[in-house]
């Protein structure tokens, strides 16, 4: 198993993804989000509260941060790719995971830090790097590893305005040879 | 208009979000955060996957621990950071209720107009903690 723990210990470091806001932030995008989780904030979607507000002008919902990279779905073909949304050349990072028969996913931890609110027009782009990778634990799930990556998100000056860092357990589905 | 720091107190509690989590409330999360997964939108698809139903996306709860901290907090509320663990999984037609409660407050001596507010939230159901995190956020002196 040593060379299965080089693998995974490689993969520290390493950029696994990049993301670019296929729109600016924008109004629409906004209320859309606001009226789902009927979020009343009048800074999000009223231009006069928020002027008179200390944002100056319309905001983003700053955990919308992660909305704006999504990628756009191809809705075709989805069944066959197994549920993916997208369509994705070769396997992934996780591939080193599944192979060794960690194919188990849960996510455990998601934690944002936000630097600054986004006004109507920024364009978002993100980076998402493996930050760490444990040693194999046992859970109640089975026999597994966890997998933390972060996602640097920043505006079309390359400043940073926030992060997310994102921790799932890989684990061998108890009872699976 | 909107809260201001001084108002705040430790063990404060925040007034409590209760959500029956309709279908629609999921699939309407997962769209506005544009995530596609089948098992947030498609029951058959949830059911060949072993889940009993359709069930909430991880940006619905970010979303929704945001709305419940500004719901309490006002609109020149900032928020800082939001931290969670994802617990049981918040299945479509399950109640889901929010509950925070006000755990620290300071201010930083190189910031003479901001106050900060540490939060730590749960939203539980019928299968026990769907989430669990703290947020911090700030709020004008």
């Amino acid at each position: 198993m040593e060379d299965f723990d080089g693998q995974i210990q490689a993969l520290v470091g390493r950029e696994v993804g990049t993301g670019e806001a296929p729109d600016p932030v924008n109004q629409p995008m906004i209320r859309h989000w606001a009226a789902a989780f009927e979020d009343g904030n009048p800074v999000y979607v009223d231009e006069a509260a928020a002027a008179a507000s200390r944002h100056g002008a319309i905001v983003a919902p700053p955990l919308m941060l992660q909305t704006w990279t999504m990628a756009t779905p191809k809705i075709t073909g989805m069944a066959e790719r197994g549920g993916s949304p997208v369509e994705t050349d070769g396997p992934g990072f996780m591939a080193v995971f599944e192979e060794a028969g960690f194919t188990g996913t849960l996510a455990v931890n998601s934690e944002f830090e936000i630097d600054r609110y986004l006004h109507l027009g920024e364009i978002v782009t993100s980076s998402t790097t493996i930050e760490a990778v444990s040693e194999q634990k046992q859970t109640r799930l089975g026999a597994g590893h966890f997998l933390t990556w972060v996602t640097e998100y920043v505006d079309q000056d390359g400043e940073p305005v926030g992060r997310q860092r994102f921790r799932i357990l890989k684990f061998r589905p108890e009872g699976v040879a | 208009m909107g809260r201001r720091w001084s108002e705040v107190e430790v063990g404060e509690t925040l007034p409590g979000l209760v959500l029956e989590m309709t279908a629609t409330r999921v699939v309407a999360g997962a769209l506005a955060t544009r995530d596609f997964m089948p098992v947030h939108h498609d029951r058959d698809y949830a059911n060949s996957q072993g889940a009993p139903d359709i069930f909430m996306n991880i940006l619905s709860d970010n979303a929704y621990c945001s709305r419940f901290l500004t719901d309490w907090a006002g609109k020149e509320a900032i928020i800082r950071s939001l931290a969670i663990r994802l617990g049981v999984p918040s299945f479509a037609n399950s109640e889901l209720t929010w509950q925070g409660h006000v755990v620290a407050v300071w201010t930083e001596e190189d910031d003479p107009t901001e106050g900060w507010v540490e939060v730590a939230l749960v939203a539980t159901n019928d299968l026990g903690d769907h989430v669990t995190g703290v947020a911090r956020l700030t709020l004008p002196r």
